[in-house]
């Protein structure tokens, strides 16, 4: 099959999956228990009050007409309007978004670039101590409790060393200073990012490095690595040009979904570090069923994670020449 | 590029970063100005007054609008605050007219009678949800002149000065576009509500500076503040603060931490007990309890047997042991509740209703439990009392009418939404079990919860709470009147009862404050007694501020967050 083909038809079942997430979504939000109106307990809050706050949401409406509506809109590309913030989830998308990629979409490239390389490298040494301590390292922190690592970081380095900041992605006082030049403002983010980050990397990192190294290893035994040793090539040319290229391609499938999944944030880890990311709305959205923020949310990584699926899939065709659609 | 000069460039930049605190410090506002910093758990959802109903989104809203009168702090009497005096009402017309103070907003224009007016048109006209219940019974509202506002009610209503006349003002200038925008709108409430308020324009102590998405609120003091140099409760009012920077933490962890630095000089929310004694032995610090404007309660499908019995619901009340609930589940930290109305509402509190079981120990409370259900009727395979006057398990328990007692859900929200009523449900549990009650408690979702009792009223009890309920005890009516037993309504438990409705009803149209408290105390005292609800706690409200930065905190109901303190606090010394 021509490339261009397996395009057009993996497109088409991207479309069709997409519709599918679209519709199973609403009715999942719909048979959970509660909505965002019964859930309001307020003593100032009338019987009429949440009557009307439920037409406000449309929730007066039967199932289908809701469903048409949000099937129309959604074609329209009118997203609708937050229950609880009253305005368009397009906009708190907008703001949240790119501070969950700057933190969450870096850890990913960070660790899945350090993972590769160490990965190739312990590989290389297999059996040997390096080897051996290294994937004991990668092993633990991957099985690291998140929330107890990210809470002794704060403790040691933002409280106990006051080197970093406790929280936040940006010092209030410094940006609230008008003198405050770009190139600050900047450090500033940056010097916030460096402990989530480090969390991120250290949790993330092992993953990366471990199946890095379980495909190199399998990489070593074939044939063309002698062959290429018989060449007379060094050993880091046969390590670089030959066998990591081949053992790259399970990474790439992992790091592609990774980088597709990193969108949806984590909640904990900007709980703890009051990162402003899309992660905490998500999980609020989804407690305090309000349905179009929740809705668009998870859309929105459903969109990622297929089309990462689909590039990855092209990847392929590049990295590995044997295959051919 | 190798994996070493990958990792090593990663290095270099996080030197860097950790060099950045050493600029950082020059850069930063001179610690010089007196500007509070204020922790909060979450961002405000909105700065649109009509809209914001959550707390976070109300603390920093209600700092730039004021309204015709207030409450003075500890004592909560109504005092005039944009209103010039007390209202002068006509008994014979149900007409009230309410003198202003030349007052001005904070652009310097002044705040008239036609803003009055303006504000409760927009509620009354739009039914803006949370203010249309006070403002309902308004049958005409008239600018008499610029400073003379002239209502008129519908009948007399108790609330019409502690509620209607203590809604927020906003300006006529400000928002008389948004208002007719959205009243050529689709849905011109959803408009007017989603409308983004982006400079807030109010009279109040503050004035809104910045507010950057996720990181902070900026806002500074209104040097034209009316009540600036007023006397009220003693204490003069300022602000006597530059302004406030509220900063948002979402851990109650990097909360206490950010506290302990300096990044904050207060937390608005209740600090966890866990966290207490380390700040308690830290002098910077002054850790202020007190009482939670809120009640967290059993209650009861009455509707159904056997919680449609009075009897039964009352050797219920007898075998909750409201002590162990605080000494055990809150660790002291929280008093028991045998009324509604907290304790901390001194005025409208009666503290002379039943108080079922105090000071018994477990076997007395299931004696008392099992003569109460016997002498109505009820019957046992193997009674928790035996011959010998032993408490034994009891088995098989039988309602009157020969039925057996079917197996009762109490349904409470889960350990990880709330430890402390999940831990409840499982003590009452086992109470009632004592008896041959065949309860369970049940964890459920909190939006499970609220849909089978506020929608579906499928249920048998459930453990939920009230916050914010308000000085004002009108609440008191509308949770156990007939008319609100509907969905949504704020009696789920289907409670009837025609005494009570009228006594409600002459408490609502009662505007003799003195006479109404007489009819509240009564009401108290009946549905204590009737016990469609068992009130079981209310947790303190236990918090930490900088003393050795600012003083001068207001303890009230509900905490030091208050506006009262943001007017008085000042600069430690």
């Amino acid at each position: 099959m021509h490339l261009g083909k397996f395009i057009l038809i993996r497109t088409t079942q991207i479309v069709v999956s997409f519709f599918i997430i679209l519709t199973l979504l609403f009715v999942l939000f719909r048979v959970a228990p509660g909505d965002p109106a019964s859930m309001v307990i307020d003593p100032q809050m009338t019987a009429e009050d949440v009557e009307v706050t439920r037409a406000l949401f449309g929730l007066d409406k039967p199932l289908y007409q809701q469903y048409l509506i949000y099937v129309k809109n959604f074609v329209k590309g009118e997203f609708g309007s937050s229950f609880y913030y009253g305005k368009p989830v397009i906009e708190i998308i907008g703001e949240k978004l790119p501070n969950t990629i700057l933190l969450f979409t870096t850890s990913i490239i960070l660790s899945a670039l350090a993972g590769i390389s160490w990965g190739k490298v312990i590989a290389w040494r297999r059996g040997s101590l390096l080897d051996s301590s290294v994937t004991v390292l990668g092993l633990v922190s991957h099985t690291l409790f998140l929330p107890w690592i990210a809470l002794l970081m704060v403790w040691v380095f933002a409280y106990w060393m006051n080197l970093f900041p406790l929280s936040g992605m940006i010092t209030p006082e410094l940006w609230l200073n008008p003198e405050t030049g770009i190139t600050m403002k900047v450090l500033d983010v940056l010097h916030h990012m460096v402990l989530p980050l480090s969390v991120l990397f250290t949790i993330h990192f092992g993953g990366f490095m471990l199946i890095m190294r379980s495909s190199m290893m399998e990489t070593l035994k074939e044939d063309y690595i002698v062959t290429a040793r018989a060449k007379g090539l060094t050993e880091r040319q046969i390590r670089e040009r030959h066998a990591a290229k081949n053992a790259a391609l399970p990474v790439v499938t992992s790091v592609g979904l990774s980088l597709a999944f990193s969108i949806n944030g984590g909640a904990i880890t900007e709980t703890i570090f009051s990162w402003p990311g899309i992660g905490r709305e998500l999980v609020f959205s989804v407690s305090n069923s309000d349905y179009p923020l929740a809705q668009i949310a998870f859309l929105l990584i459903a969109a990622l994670v297929l089309v990462a699926n689909l590039v990855v899939d092209i990847l392929y065709a590049y990295l590995d020449p044997r295959i051919k659609y | 590029m190798g994996g070493g000069q990958m990792c090593r460039r990663f290095y270099w930049l996080c030197f860097i970063c950790i060099l950045v605190p050493l600029f950082l410090g020059v850069a930063i506002v001179p610690s010089g100005a007196a500007v509070i910093k204020i922790g909060m758990k979450e961002e405000p959802k909105t700065l649109n007054p009509f809209k914001a109903s959550d707390t976070w989104s109300r603390n920093v809203v209600d700092r730039f609008y004021e309204s015709l009168y207030t409450r003075e702090p500890k004592t909560h009497r109504i005092i005039p605050w944009l209103a010039d005096g007390y209202p002068e009402y006509d008994e014979a017309t149900n007409t009230a007219v309410v003198r202003l103070k030349k007052t001005k907003w904070e652009d310097g224009s002044p705040l008239t009678a036609h803003d009055v007016v303006f504000t409760g048109s927009v509620i009354r006209e739009f039914k803006v949800p949370r203010y249309y219940a006070r403002w309902r019974f308004i049958k005409e509202i008239e600018a008499l002149d610029d400073y003379r506002v002239k209502f008129v009610l519908e009948e007399p209503m108790a609330i019409f000065l502690p509620r209607t006349l203590m809604t927020f003002i906003v300006q006529k200038k400000k928002w008389e576009p948004v208002v007719a925008a959205a009243r050529k709108a689709e849905n011109p409430l959803r408009c007017l509500l989603a409308h983004e308020v982006t400079q807030p324009m109010g009279c109040g102590a503050f004035k809104f500076v910045k507010w950057a998405r996720g990181a902070y609120i900026r806002i500074e003091r209104n040097e034209n503040f009316f009540a600036t140099g007023m006397e009220i409760g003693g204490k003069k009012v300022g602000p006597y603060v530059d302004g406030v920077l509220f900063k948002f933490y979402g851990s109650m962890d990097s909360a206490i931490l950010a506290l302990k630095k300096g990044d904050i000089d207060y937390y608005w929310a209740s600090i966890q007990a866990g966290y207490l004694k380390d700040l308690e032995g830290d002098r910077r610090f002054k850790v202020f309890k007190n009482d939670k404007d809120g009640v967290y309660y059993l209650a009861f499908n009455v509707r159904n047997p056997p919680f449609s019995d009075k009897a039964f619901r009352q050797a219920v009340a007898y075998l909750i042991d409201k002590d162990f609930i605080v000494i055990r589940v809150l660790q002291n930290e929280g008093q028991r509740m045998d009324n509604i109305t907290p304790p901390g509402n001194g005025y409208w509190h009666n503290p002379d209703t039943p108080k079922f079981g105090k000071g018994m120990k477990r076997k007395e409370r299931i004696k008392k439990a099992y003569e109460i259900l016997k002498a109505a009727g009820y019957t046992w395979g193997k009674p928790p009392i035996n011959a010998k006057g032993t408490v034994v398990r009891a088995e098989g328990l039988k309602m009157p009418d020969g039925r057996e007692v079917p197996p009762l859900d109490i349904l409470t929200p889960p350990a990880d939404y709330d430890p402390h009523r999940a831990m409840t449900g499982m003590l009452v549990q086992q109470w009632l079990r004592g008896v041959g009650i065949p309860a369970s408690s049940k964890p459920s979702s909190f939006g499970s919860i609220t849909q089978q009792v506020k929608v579906k009223r499928e249920f048998d009890a459930f453990i939920l709470g009230w916050g914010g309920l308000g000085i004002d005890p009108d609440y008191l009516r509308t949770f156990f009147h007939s008319r609100e037993d509907r969905p949504y309504g704020r009696n789920p438990m289907g409670y009837h009862n025609d005494w009570y409705d009228n006594i409600a009803d002459e408490s609502a149209a009662t505007m003799d404050e003195t006479k109404r408290r007489e009819l509240i105390f009564e009401m108290q005292k009946f549905i204590i007694e009737e016990a469609p609800y068992i009130p079981l706690y209310v947790p303190y409200v236990v918090e930490a501020c900088r003393v050795d930065r600012f003083t001068g905190w207001n303890e009230d109901l509900d905490g030091v967050g208050n506006g009262w303190s943001l007017f008085f606090i000042k600069p430690a010394q």
